[in-house]
């Protein structure tokens, strides 16, 4: 053992015997457990929530977009596909990029539903093939339409019903502009699961949608191969897309504000709960500046017999490190041991008509603890860095001048 | 050797400025023993302390073991200490939380050396002054003359080239303060070492082969 891990071990045990530096050690000890556990719970019930919410986001939410802008896509939009539809040559160009599993056209629109003399504005959803994966309806494409339940319920609407669809698109008609319309059945009535279900749309078969609203924004969502990665399959899709006419986009950025806005969340609870850590690093400072002040005839001796300032601070560097060392190791694993007996057990429940769950789900991140364990390290150092170098400033002979006033 | 010329001190005490050492010379032989005396507040310690590389003279020089101590840097100067110097503090200064042979260790810790080594060392020494039987106790187990002699063998464990004791036997009773004298002179003899001695009792200065008196800032011989 060497001359600073000798010195630093003892002058630990030593801290048991003096009350105070025993009373200040023991709070800086606590305090770093009680500061380190609820950082790794905090991070541990975010990272919880977080996971189900992306989870949720990446099941309504396809991989990757191509937004077209409303009418025409001139031939040139398309730097590699030929074909004489642009819609159906990028749908072309996405199918056959790799990594891309399925490509579904989708038309958005405002239009209104009418039964009787009743209209009521409606968003328009256009599909082909199957119903997008966040309109929980399982099976393939209906002939007629399927309403959110919301709707229906406002127009008093059952399945088999007949409703007319209308276009706010004029067509030429023997007296005049008129607004385009179709009778529809209703096939199906779904129940939205998002928790604002205002604008869920009304989905009409692509066919019929074109037909009816043909200035709709048009949009791509492709479906990506598990291996794929977003972000490049995205990157090679614009080297064939132009720009101002279709743009390619992420999951991510689609939802760049959520997930900004789940990160600064991250960021804020962080910063709050680590005030507990940063002063429990007041208590260490306090408890090294009080084992100075006890051992500061012994540091002028240690200086006297030729102890360089460096490796005095080295020792009160190693005491800081021991006296929270511990205190943030327990509170470390003891934080990452009840999150997970949390969330095994559910132990905490929440209102399920208001929550996505109903109960508070807790993932621990192998990274979050580490932040955790280097965020507690840097501002113990911080503490033990400034009381160490109180130590190595000491002059040897006022120090050992001290001890005997 | 030791070789002090010209060495001026002087502390700043609130609006005063106090004088301490006024153009000190001396020369220590290789070997040889000196004792300084004088009233208290004559400048002992200080000049003690400039020996021994703990504080730096205003002006002048100091040559100890052949280091220019007014001219190195601090961290060499801690070296130095540790290498070529013992020290006997007046209050013995041992560390509570070690025990006596673990005190004895000290500065071959600072150094570096193997510990198996030093060890023996620090245990043969302690079977010189009589106290190999309470290498594991620690200091506030022991008497005030045991405390001073394992100061003593402190400062000897690296065989110093120069021993600087302040007041050696001051809080020993007279039996004890024979003993550490006599273990001193024997050490001195066996390892050829340079003592300087501070000391208010004429007869510890008696046994010193030259005796200095600092008054008023000034070191007068008063006999070889």
């Amino acid at each position: 053992m060497g001359f600073v891990w000798h010195i630093a071990v003892r002058y630990f045990r030593s801290t048991r015997a003096d009350a105070h530096i025993r009373a200040l050690s023991t709070l800086t000890a606590g305090g770093l457990a009680v500061g380190t556990a609820a950082l790794v719970l905090a991070l541990a019930a975010l990272a919880g929530f977080q996971n189900l919410l992306l989870e949720d986001l990446a099941r309504h939410t396809p991989a990757l977009q191509i937004e077209l802008g409303g009418g025409s896509v001139p031939g040139s939009a398309l730097q590699g596909a030929a074909t004489t539809d642009p819609v159906r040559g990028l749908a072309a160009l996405a199918a056959a990029t790799n990594g891309v599993a399925g490509v579904q056209e989708l038309l958005y629109a405002r239009g209104w539903l009418a039964d009787g003399d009743r209209p009521i504005a409606v968003e328009v959803l256009g599909y082909e093939k199957t119903p997008p994966p966040w309109i929980p309806v399982q099976g393939e494409a209906t002939p007629g339409l399927i309403v959110p339940v919301s709707v229906a319920l406002r127009m008093g609407l059952a399945v088999g019903d007949m409703v007319r669809v209308v276009s706010p698109r004029p067509g030429l008609t023997p007296v005049g502009h008129q607004p385009r319309t179709r009778m529809l059945p209703i096939d199906l009535i779904y129940m939205s699961d998002r928790a604002e279900d205002t604008d869920d749309p009304v989905l009409v078969p692509l066919e019929q949608a074109s037909a009816l609203f043909a200035r709709g924004d048009r949009r791509l969502d492709l479906t990506l191969a598990p291996e794929a990665d977003p972000e490049q399959v995205g990157d090679f899709l614009r080297q064939g897309i132009d720009p101002t006419v279709a743009t390619v986009t992420t999951w991510r950025q689609a939802n760049r504000a959520l997930l900004f806005v789940l990160r600064l969340e991250k960021g804020l609870v962080f910063s709050a709960v680590a005030l507990i850590v940063a002063v429990a690093s007041f208590a260490l400072l306090a408890a090294l500046s009080m084992v100075l002040s006890s051992k500061r005839a012994e540091v002028g001796v240690l200086a006297a017999m030729g102890a360089p300032p460096a490796r005095l601070q080295r020792v009160f560097l190693l005491l800081g490190a021991l006296l929270s060392v511990g205190g943030a190791g327990f509170g470390g694993a003891a934080g990452a041991g009840l999150a997970a007996f949390l969330d095994r057990y559910r132990v905490i429940s929440t209102p399920s008509d208001v929550y996505v769950v109903d109960y508070v789900p807790f993932l621990v991140r192998g990274t979050d603890v580490l932040v955790v364990l280097v965020v507690t390290v840097l501002f113990t150092a911080a503490a033990a860095v400034i009381g160490a170098r109180k130590a190595s400033l000491l002059h040897p002979v006022e120090a050992m001048r001290s001890a005997r006033t | 050797m030791i070789a002090v010329a010209g060495v001026t001190k002087a502390y700043q005490d609130g609006a005063v400025r106090r004088q301490v050492l006024r153009g000190v010379d001396l020369v220590v032989a290789r070997g040889e023993t000196a004792a300084v005396v004088g009233p208290s507040g004559s400048g002992k310690s200080t000049l003690l302390n400039i020996l021994g590389a703990l504080d730096v003279p205003d002006a002048g020089s100091v040559r100890v073991d052949g280091v220019d101590l007014t001219r190195s840097r601090p961290s060499a100067l801690a070296g130095f200490r540790n290498r070529s110097l013992g020290f006997v503090f007046q209050f013995h200064q041992l560390l509570p939380d070690f025990t006596a042979i673990e005190n004895v260790m000290m500065p071959g810790r600072i150094a570096g050396r193997p510990t198996s080594s030093l060890s023996a060392q620090a245990l043969t020494l302690l079977d010189q002054v009589g106290l190999a039987d309470r290498a594991g106790a620690f200091p506030q187990q022991l008497s005030g003359g045991e405390r001073q002699r394992i100061a003593i063998c402190r400062a000897l464990v690296l065989e110093p080239a120069v021993l600087l004791a302040d007041e050696p036997t001051g809080n020993l009773d007279s039996r004890s303060g024979e003993q550490v004298l006599e273990l001193l002179d024997t050490l001195r003899r066996r390892r050829d070492t340079t003592m300087v001695l501070v000391t208010h009792n004429p007869e510890v200065a008696k046994r010193c082969g030259k005796v200095l008196r600092l008054d008023g800032g000034r070191l007068k011989a008063l006999g070889e």
